[in-house]
């Protein structure tokens, strides 16, 4: 299973295998098998790796984990790539907002030109009885506001559009 | 006058510092703390926890009239300040004598006067101590830039009311002089509120060289000898030992004489430390007093045997001095380091995050003032100082050795910290030499900051085996995959 | 269990030529399947570089569990069809894991012919679905497919097995409780919009994924209608509008993980309990087989020295070690399952057959699966044993096989003639994955027997005429018959036509049945039950 760890601002992609007697980690440069006993001290440890030992102290944090190790402190952080791959949203906004339903356009609060952020307000629309208040799927620019306060619109009709984004 | 309630108004390392010698006093204690704060040592040796509020933290410990209704309120008959905070306030120190409260230091008279490093300045020059030579503005606003040319170059152009390096400036040739003052008056107007400006002649590679002195207040005054606080980063100490490796005894009975004498001067009451500038050809001068207990002030107490804070409780409850002169010694040697949420290897920026570990070093000549539990939270509300470490060892290469075991046993995971750093400054040799300036930080920054032995690998090893998500889902995977491995048919 | 003692003497010289010759044989193999996954026209792979596309190895690797291996079916099937144009038959199979489980795997490979479906594609993808259900393995689908290839739509759509069965299968794991996803990185047009839809989750990656039943050229051609691929079945219409997907990936990495994580939802269906052991690595080196497996083929050779480097510490527990002598009976374990291995060691008789079909039942009994290695040239013919039954005597045998309840599983180590194939667990009796090795042959009879009885026939048939043949003329006869024979039976005749699994390097055996076996408990063992033996 994979992990990214980042040590000094440097990204290593590594992935952690275990052959029924050890831990190997496999690093781009190698595989390093390894292992980690406590030692019964708080956070205590004694790694084997690279044909080392090393006694260690260690505390897991949430996205980073930090080493007291030859009376020095690290810092090393940790990243799923998976995770980062779905924080990264689930594809790419669209460039347009469509009405998921008729309605009536309750107020517009962005006009043609005005740069945006992903989940600004640009208008609010009423259908059924509730008042939507529909964002920016991204950050962008926004090209066209087909509708004004008041005016009625159908299913599928485009309510906002941003430019295209540039490559 | 007697003392039986004290209230520490401060917080961190200093204020469980205070408590313990307080306690071991008999006295009843009490410290400050916001709502803000993280619980520290402090809180569990107080007997009693006074609350503060304010829109920061920093700005509750600042608010007098707060705090003296809180000593008023707990019955506190006296309060220690620490260091920093309201520590050299005379304000302060007025309103707790009004309220009838003992200040634990000197008199709001000798703060204003060494408060005001122009006035300090002329106080010690009139009474004959060295200070170097210097043009101070308010003297004749007008003739200011001509008087600082007199001074020679380089010089040093300082804000009136400054501290801390802020808004110091080096001179090195006239053409410049001009603009710089301009910038540094600036910078003290931004800093402190205060244009004004003072010059004084540049000493190159010079030694920052401080001297314990308690008074009684009454003109009695003895030293507790010298320390040398010339590892510096961006101006401020993090390095401080006694003795001086650079004093001869003669030297040294000199420039602690001179000392002492400023302080029978002002007729010093408490602790107190007298700064100097010390030159590499020996001369010194008068730099600032500060009218408080020294946050290094346990190197002296590790060479002397005295408790520092016991001599200010007695002086504080008119007990005069404890010791003549004679029978203050100067004993083996002694080394503070000062331990900081920071990152040394990105220009000393303050780091924040949760302690997770914390596991301080224990032994013979090893003693831990610590602001920090663990388990606690570093935030930005307060000076990065989370402890100070300090050792004591018979000569200056034995207390070096023992420091250095001792800081890289001192285990604080979670937040970034400088212990690494104070380690390869022990490391140095021009440090093991003792051939060191205010600069030799900023000179030896690529040195004390590189790169150490690649250990990447094993570091991921153990970020990888302390996963417990990574490691139950590679154990989840069935036995026989894991040894088949990546087998391809 | 005691330890199979070899005699093999690895400096002999006949060892070494065998070694060679299979080491060759190997060369020969592994350079085949290496084209065979990686070689491709360079315009092929400039369109999927084009269309932003990983290839199907990459894809792969972005599914699997780092560190686990696969066990890819069929990699040189249709090796001897369309001109070897169409690798692989343009698909990858397998069995593989992901977040721990074993899934079975059917990504089409669009770097052949843009993933079209051709005759033997199809018969692949339905037989990986087979291995799924026959095992209930859930089903990882990665759809990128031009269709089915047209000028051969006769051998793709119309017949029982052929692509209708790919859906009728997706129906049939449904039905069984056996979860499928579908990862859509390419075109699923027509008959393949069903890939994804009857899949459990579906997962369209942005741009380069789209699901219609007619594309936009079909669309303008039937009604008229101008529309684009996004607008017609893109990822954004399907997961926002249709609800045809489920999810919309950005990438390639992001469809592959969040692939394994709805794969890490599932429940975990506790897997059939069998009789196990600590694993151990066979004492003897498996490569030893190269050594052992004569490189003539007529030559016998003990199938227990081969046992010895497959099987668990090279211990074997033989059952009737002294009756029945050609049939090789007794337990052993692979990689820690406990297994029935059933070996030939010549001809069956009588007595073997009657051995055998008792063995079987013992380890139906037992819940001991079955693992068969033939090197079998048929039952016993011949006056005397007629007289004894041998006829009834095998029946009893592909009696008790094929009515067997517990996994079968079939290594094609040498020969595979007659009736002898179907009594060692021949493709016809759903052995759960079948396998040969690169010189193993299968026909109704050994390639030399059948040229010789067809030569025969044509000679006999023209001296009837009164045709004197010279040597030269026999030989023109004979020769020609000899040579397409010996095509056909060979392994890669096989393998290319699917009736196995793949060919397998022996050293990989091992691993192999290792696989299958784990796979294989996931579906449940029934009670033994059999039809009538005639006694």
């Amino acid at each position: 299973m994979q992990r990214i760890f980042q040590i000094d601002g440097e990204e290593t992609e590594c992935w952690l295998g275990h052959d029924g007697s050890r831990f190997v980690l496999n690093t781009p440069n190698g595989t390093v098998a390894c292992q980690l006993d406590p030692t019964g001290l708080p956070g205590g440890y004694t790694l084997r790796a690279k044909g080392v030992v090393r006694e260690l102290r260690l505390a897991v944090g949430p996205e980073a984990t930090f080493v007291h190790m030859n009376g020095r402190t690290y810092e090393v952080g940790r990243v799923d790539p998976a995770e980062r791959l779905a924080g990264s949203d689930g594809g790419t906004g669209d460039d347009r907002l469509v009405a998921p339903m008729p309605g009536v356009v309750v107020s517009v609060a962005v006009k043609p030109g005005d740069t945006v952020k992903e989940g600004q307000p640009l208008l609010v629309i009423e259908s059924m009885k509730l008042e939507t208040t529909l964002t920016a799927p991204r950050d962008g620019v926004v090209a066209e506001m087909p509708f004004a306060e008041g005016d009625s619109f159908g299913l599928k009709d485009i309510l906002a559009q941003l430019a295209p984004e540039e490559e | 006058m007697t003392i039986s309630k004290l209230l520490v108004a401060n917080r961190g390392e200093i204020a469980a510092r205070v408590l313990r010698t307080a306690k071991a006093r008999g006295l009843a204690t009490a410290v400050l703390s916001h709502v803000a704060e993280q619980e520290g040592p402090a809180h569990l040796i107080a007997d009693e926890i006074v609350m503060i509020e304010g829109p920061t933290p920093v700005a509750a410990y600042l608010d007098i009239p707060q705090i003296v209704e809180a000593a008023k309120k707990i019955g506190a008959d006296a309060v220690h300040p620490g260091y920093g905070f309201l520590s050299e306030n005379a304000a302060f120190v007025a309103a707790l004598e009004e309220a009838g409260v003992t200040f634990i230091g000197p008199t709001s008279e000798t703060i204003d006067l060494m408060g005001d490093k122009v006035r300090a300045r002329a106080f010690v020059e009139e009474h004959g101590f060295p200070v170097a030579p210097s043009a101070i503005e308010d003297d004749d606003p007008a003739s200011f830039v001509e008087r600082a040319r007199t001074v020679g170059y380089p010089l040093l152009i300082k804000p009136s009311a400054g501290g801390g390096g802020k808004g110091m400036r080096i001179v090195r040739e006239d053409s410049t002089l001009e603009t710089e003052i301009e910038t540094a008056r600036r910078e003290g107007v931004r800093y402190f509120g205060d244009g004004r400006l003072f010059v004084e002649c540049y000493i190159e590679r010079p030694r920052h060289i401080e001297v314990q002195v308690m008074g009684d207040g009454q003109g009695n005054v003895v030293h507790f000898w010298e320390r040398e606080c010339s590892i510096q980063r961006r101006f401020q100490k993090i390095i401080e030992e006694t003795p001086s490796p650079a004093l001869t005894p003669e030297q040294r009975d000199e420039i602690c004489e001179t000392a002492a004498g400023i302080a029978r001067a002002v007729k010093y009451r408490g602790a107190g430390t007298v700064e100097f500038i010390y030159a590499q050809d020996g001369a010194f001068y008068f730099l600032e007093m500060n009218t408080r207990l020294q946050v290094e002030h346990p190197v002296t107490e590790l060479v002397t045997g005295f408790d520092l804070v016991a001599e200010q409780l007695r002086v504080a409850a008119g007990e005069g001095l404890s010791a003549a002169q004679a029978d203050i010694p100067q004993t083996g040697h002694s080394i503070e380091l000062r331990i900081c949420a920071e990152d040394a290897t990105a220009d000393f920026r303050p780091a924040i995050g949760d302690i997770l570990l914390l596991d301080e070093p224990m032994g013979e000549g090893i003693r831990v003032d610590s602001g920090i539990l663990d388990g606690g939270k570093v935030t930005t509300d307060f000076d990065p100082m989370l402890s100070k470490l300090i050792v004591h060892g018979p000569d200056r290469a034995q207390a070096i050795a023992r420091a250095r075991n001792a800081v890289q046993n001192y285990v604080i995971l979670g937040v970034t910290t400088n212990t690494g750093y104070l380690d390869e400054i022990l490391a140095h040799p021009d440090f093991a030499s003792g051939d060191v300036s205010t600069g030799f930080l900023a000179e030896q920054s690529e040195t004390l900051t590189a790169p150490g032995e690649d250990v990447s690998d094993l570091l991921m090893a153990a970020a990888a085996l302390s996963d417990e998500r990574l490691v139950s889902d590679v154990m989840q995977i069935p036995e026989m995959y894991r040894k088949m491995g990546g087998w391809r048919n | 269990m005691r330890r199979i003692e070899s005699l093999i003497d690895t400096n002999a010289a006949d060892y070494k030529a065998n070694y060679a010759a299979m080491s060759e044989r190997l060369k020969e193999f592994h350079a085949r399947q290496h084209a065979a996954r990686f070689e491709r026209p360079q315009r092929d792979i400039d369109r999927l570089e084009r269309q932003n596309k990983l290839g199907v190895r990459e894809r792969l690797k972005l599914l699997l569990d780092p560190g686990t291996p696969f066990l890819e079916f069929s990699t040189l099937a249709a090796c001897r069809e369309y001109d070897g144009t169409v690798p692989g038959a343009a698909v990858v199979t397998g069995i593989g894991i992901v977040q721990g489980r074993e899934v079975a795997i059917h990504a089409n490979d669009a770097s052949v012919k843009g993933g079209a479906w051709y005759p033997h594609t199809v018969k692949k993808v339905v037989r990986l679905l087979d291995v799924a259900l026959e095992n209930r393995l859930p089903v990882v689908h990665i759809c990128d497919s031009a269709g089915g290839f047209l000028p051969l739509q006769h051998g793709v759509f119309p017949d029982r097995y052929l692509g209708g069965r790919v859906f009728r299968n997706q129906v049939k794991l449904s039905q069984a409780n056996i979860p499928q996803i579908a990862v859509v990185g390419g075109h699923c047009t027509a008959g393949g919009a069903y890939v994804p839809t009857l899949s459990d989750y579906n997962i369209i990656i942005e741009g380069t994924g789209a699901i219609f039943l007619g594309g936009p050229p079909l669309v303008k051609a039937a009604t008229g209608e101008d529309v684009g691929v996004q607008e017609l079945g893109g990822a954004v219409m399907h997961t926002s509008v249709s609800g045809t997907g489920d999810y919309r990936a950005a990438t390639e990495q992001h469809a592959f993980s969040l692939a394994r994580e709805i794969v890490s939802q599932w429940k975990r269906t506790p897997k059939t309990i069998i009789e196990t052991a600590s694993y151990e690595e066979p004492y003897y080196e498996p490569k030893e087989l190269y050594g052992i497996i004569p490189k003539d083929r007529k030559t016998q050779f003990d199938m227990r020295e081969v046992l010895a480097r497959i099987v668990d510490g090279s211990r074997f527990h033989e059952y009737q070690p002294d009756y029945g002598t050609t049939m090789i009976c007794g337990y052993a374990h692979i990689w820690g399952y406990k297994v029935g291995i059933l070996a030939n060691n010549g001809v069956l008789f009588n007595d073997s057959s009657l051995k055998a079909a008792h063995f079987i039942q013992l380890c139906n009994q037992n819940r001991t699966p079955l693992v068969f290695f033939q090197n079998i040239t048929g039952y016993m013919v011949g006056r005397e044993y007629e007289e004894r039954g041998i006829a009834k005597d095998g029946a009893k045998m592909l009696m008790a096989q094929g009515g067997s309840v517990v996994p079968k599983f079939t290594v094609i180590a040498n020969a595979s003639y007659g009736a002898g194939n179907y009594g060692m667990c021949g493709r016809a009796w759903d052995a759960r994955t079948l396998f040969m090795w690169p010189q193993a042959e299968i026909g109704v009879m050994g390639a030399d027997q059948a040229a010789n009885t067809m030569a025969d026939v044509k000679i006999r048939q023209l001296q009837r005429e009164g045709k004197e043949l010279s040597e030269e003329e026999i030989a023109a006869i004979r020769d020609p018959v000899l040579e397409k024979f010996r095509r056909d039976v060979e392994a890669y005749t096989s393998t290319s036509e699917l009736w196995d699994d793949g060919i397998l390097d022996p050293a990989d055996t091992r691993n192999a049945l290792g696989m299958s076996i784990s796979a294989s408990l996931n579906a449940p063992i029934d009670d033994p039950h059999y039809g009538i033996f005639r006694l």
